[in-house]
């Protein structure tokens, strides 16, 4: 079997360019006329096929970060109501497709935009500046020593259990794990106040019309502490599984 | 426009519902013999002719090699699926059967959905008769934890059954939309649907908007393995090691008996739900008599581990809702198995809240089919349904492991997009495996097809390719390919691995168009006559035989009398006249009817086979 190779490869991502704006409205396809926004025809009230302008553009929604959840909760019902092929069952085969599309575009849209990592790493991934999936797991420079310490305490619990040793034997390494885990856990606190300051920086970027550089500028530093973070988080994960393994 | 149905296509029994303008509310509708509840047992004749439903249920103990029932189970498996299930089900497999089981009924085979296709047909006769008129459109509920292939299975025996399937609804989501319907709750809703085949756990969030209520189901859980079924396998096996331990006999081989058995272990079973102790009496061969008193507490103490397993999965949606058990605003039971009040204690102390349990559990997802058929053809006026997807789907990438590309408990519709290349040099196609499931390796998810990318041969990593995957509202795959390089766009066809392939589905299609195409009422006449002439042959050979000298001078008449009345109304056009004259030649003999029965069991147990009486 010859194996498909799957991407992300850089830079054949037709989405990486920095001023992707939602594609100019095409004539609509039953009537002729300009749709205009939203997701029917403004003319004749015919549902359209997909646009590309992104997951903001989808609820009309600024590019921004800082996003009230109910305000979205709110968008994604009321389009849904309108979108969601319950409502097409006696419509054409293109309306009922495109009632296909754009309602699980929709769900994608707002499971990705719902939670705030999700949309930041959306929101990279669109400008190019991050790729699907892909993260450093690489120790940021000043934790590496925290790190390498804990590494140690994790193989050192892990050979006193496969040499049969538990409980008591162990519990002076298992406190001092637990003490590892609460400190990591408190640098990702830390780490999500950063993340949201970087939240702040890009809104006020896109808000205050700042160029490219400054844009650049907020998404490479959105990059970076969400890669922090992820590496924090699997840190604590993998403390927390070993030592529910030994409990 | 014709009237939409909703359809509870059961284990064990199916459903049809409607909405009823007059009152506003779905209602089931019942057939000949008065209840709504139709045995989703499928019979073939001598003849050739296929029964479904009561008719079928009654040949279970008198020609079982003619006759299958749980068909359910066997929608969308392949051969190796099913062996456990083989070792209860007396199921008898076509050995050419591979991805698509063959079940042998008499002399031919049949696939799963054709079964299921007939059931779907009985029931849709029933609404026939009722409305006076066609019936051609219906939503059917399917478990919520169905896989694609179990999915597209049930969508090709509707198909089968000459219906045009509107919509497949998650049983635990059509019984909150029938909850709902009468309570206008608002919150969060925990249904926990434990039928004869199935387990299945939904949460939900109702939400009042400006528009009208929304269904929101936040994840589902379950195991298609796990129901009444094996409650009454636990009750059966006690019999059985009992009576091997009491009297050395192997009940194995007696099928028959093991049936009788079964039905007698699942009376003291239903019992049970209302009385604390009860008694089963049951004649094995040999004149032997098993008696087994049997208390709730024993019962509990059998079944509970059963009871138990439901517990994981309702955790599970729990967590995956990101709720705490006390979040939960209403418990609603579906599921005949919810009778049980060990089952309904268990849940109440899972949720701390007594479960919901007003309406009809066998009835309540058909009523929801219903009300979401009438959504479906009226518009969305004042509900929407927002369901997810039970597994979650992904490809096979190198070294056999999965890549999730559509997570479990997304929001349906969903879709997924991926890009792929070629990886060496003249490389003409792109082989791709679709999974669904949660493990990490592919050889533990479940495969949903395989196919090929075409690619124009040229420089490897040259290739373009970028592959959607959407899952529709009824929870089935579409996969649609386009060319980046030219924007060649086009749909894929997709072989699936464990279904019918489109080719076969028209050929059983044109194999029962002759039947789909006449004029209703031509086709109830046949059907009518084509009882009758069994009706009145088989009359006529039980009269024949010496047990009907026990009958008394006045029975025998009116007998003769409804035997005449049919004849004359066979030869007639009005297929309701027809009807009503087996019904009156089917109560006329009933009291004949048992004689023979219980001379049949009798012999039965005696070690003989009833056709060699
Ligand atoms: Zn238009």
């Amino acid at each position: 079997m010859t194996s498909g190779l799957r991407f992300p490869t850089p830079g054949i991502d037709e989405r990486t360019d920095m001023h992707a704006s939602p594609s100019p409205s095409t004539a609509c396809w039953n009537c002729g006329g300009a749709p205009g926004p939203g997701h029917f025809c403004a003319a004749c009230g015919k549902i359209q096929p997909p646009g590309d302008g992104g997951y903001f553009a989808f609820f009309a929604l600024p590019e921004k970060l800082g996003v009230d959840r109910e305000d979205l909760e709110r968008r994604y019902l009321a389009l849904s109501w309108k979108l969601h092929p319950d409502n097409f069952v006696r419509a054409g085969e293109y309306e009922r497709n495109c009632s296909l599309e754009l309602s699980s575009a929709l769900n994608d849209a707002y499971r990705a935009l719902c939670d705030p990592v999700s949309r930041a790493e959306y929101l990279l991934e669109r400008h190019g500046v991050r790729k699907e999936g892909q993260t450093k797991q690489q120790a940021p420079p000043e934790l590496l020593e925290e790190v390498f310490e804990l590494n140690e305490w994790l193989d050192e619990l892990r050979s006193a259990r496969e040499a049969g040793s538990r409980g008591a034997e162990t519990s002076e390494l298992r406190e001092r794990l637990e003490g590892a885990r609460q400190a990591f856990e408190e640098k990702l606190a830390a780490v999500d106040a950063e993340l949201g300051a970087g939240f702040a920086e890009w809104d006020a970027a896109t808000d205050g019309g700042a160029g490219d550089a400054a844009r650049g500028r907020a998404m490479a530093r959105l990059n970076e502490v969400l890669n922090r973070r992820s590496y924090i988080r699997n840190l604590v994960a993998s403390v927390t599984r070993e030592l529910e393994n030994d409990a | 426009m014709s009237k939409a149905v909703g359809i509870d296509l059961g284990t064990t029994f199916s459903l049809i519902a409607w909405m009823n303008p007059a009152s506003g509310k779905p209602e089931c509708i019942p057939g000949p013999y008065g209840t709504t509840l139709c045995p989703s047992v499928v019979s073939l004749d001598v003849d050739g002719r296929v029964v479904a439903g009561e008719a079928a249920r009654r040949r279970l103990l008198t020609q079982p090699a003619r006759t299958i029932y749980s068909a359910k189970r066997l929608m969308g498996r392949g051969v190796e699926d099913v062996e456990d299930e083989l070792k209860i089900f007396p199921f008898r497999i076509d050995p050419e059967s591979r991805n698509v089981i063959r079940v042998r009924l008499g002399d031919r085979a049949f696939t799963p959905p054709e079964v299921s296709g007939y059931i779907l047909r009985e029931v849709k006769g029933w609404a026939e008769e009722y409305f006076h008129e066609p019936v051609t459109r219906a939503v059917i509920t399917v478990p919520a934890y169905f896989n694609d292939a179990q999915r597209q299975a049930t969508k090709d025996a509707g198909r089968l059954a000459g219906l045009e399937v509107l919509r497949l609804v998650n049983e635990p989501t059509a019984a909150a939309l029938a909850y709902g319907l009468d309570r206008a709750q608002r919150g969060r809703v925990a249904v926990y649907d434990f039928g004869g085949g199935t387990f299945d756990i939904s949460i939900l969030k109702l939400i009042a908007a400006g528009e009208g209520d929304i269904y929101q189901v936040l994840s589902t859980c379950g195991d298609t393995h796990l129901g009444g079924d094996d409650i009454d396998n636990r009750l059966l096996d006690l019999a059985r090691e009992e009576i091997l331990r009491d009297w050395g006999l192997d009940l194995a081989p007696h099928s028959q008996v093991l049936q009788e058995l079964r039905k007698a272990m699942i009376a003291a079973k239903h019992e049970l739900s209302d009385a604390e102790e009860t008694t089963v009496r049951f004649l094995l061969p040999e004149g032997m008599a098993y008696v087994r008193r049997l208390t709730r507490e024993e019962f509990e103490a059998l079944i509970g581990p059963i009871v138990e397993r439901t517990l994981a999965p309702a955790r599970q949606a729990l967590r995956d809702a990101k709720l705490k058990p006390e979040e939960i605003d209403e418990v609603v039971m579906v599921g005949g198995s919810t009778r049980i009040p060990l089952v309904r204690r268990r849940v109440e102390e899972l949720f701390r809240r007594p479960p919901h349990v007003e309406l009809d559990p066998d009835e309540v997802v058909a009523l929801g089919a219903a009300v979401q058929a009438h959504i479906l053809t009226t518009g969305v006026e004042n509900a929407l349904l927002l369901d997810v997807t039970p597994l979650s789907l992904g490809i096979e990438t190198m070294g056999g492991v999965v890549a999730k590309l559509i997570p479990c408990n997304s929001t349906i519709p969903a879709s997924a997009e991926e890009l792929f290349t070629t990886g060496v040099d003249n490389q003409t196609g792109i082989d791709l495996h679709v999974l669904q499931g949660e493990r990490e390796l592919a050889r533990d998810c479940r495969s949903l097809a395989r196919f090929r990318l075409p690619v124009e041969p040229g420089l490897a990593g040259l290739a373009r390719i970028e592959v959607r995957f959407t899952i529709d509202a009824n929870g089935i795959l579409q996969v649609r390919a386009k060319d980046l390089r030219t924007g060649e766009e086009r749909s894929i066809d997709v072989q699936p691995s464990y279904g019918l392939a489109e080719p076969e589905i028209e050929r059983m299609l044109i194999e029962s168009i002759d039947f789909a195409e006449q004029d209703f009422a031509v086709r109830q006449l046949i059907e009518a006559r084509n009882e009758s002439e069994s009706i009145l042959r088989a009359a006529e050979k039980s009269l024949a035989d010496p047990q009907s000298a026990e009958l008394d001078s006045g029975e025998r008449a009116r007998i003769d009398a409804a035997i005449a009345a049919l004849r004359l109304a066979s030869e007639g056009e009005d297929y309701r006249q027809v009807r009503a004259r087996i019904e009156d030649l089917n109560r006329e003999t009933m009291h004949l009817a048992e004689l023979l029965m219980n001379r049949a069991i009798a012999s039965a147990l005696e070690g003989k086979r009833v056709a060699d009486i």
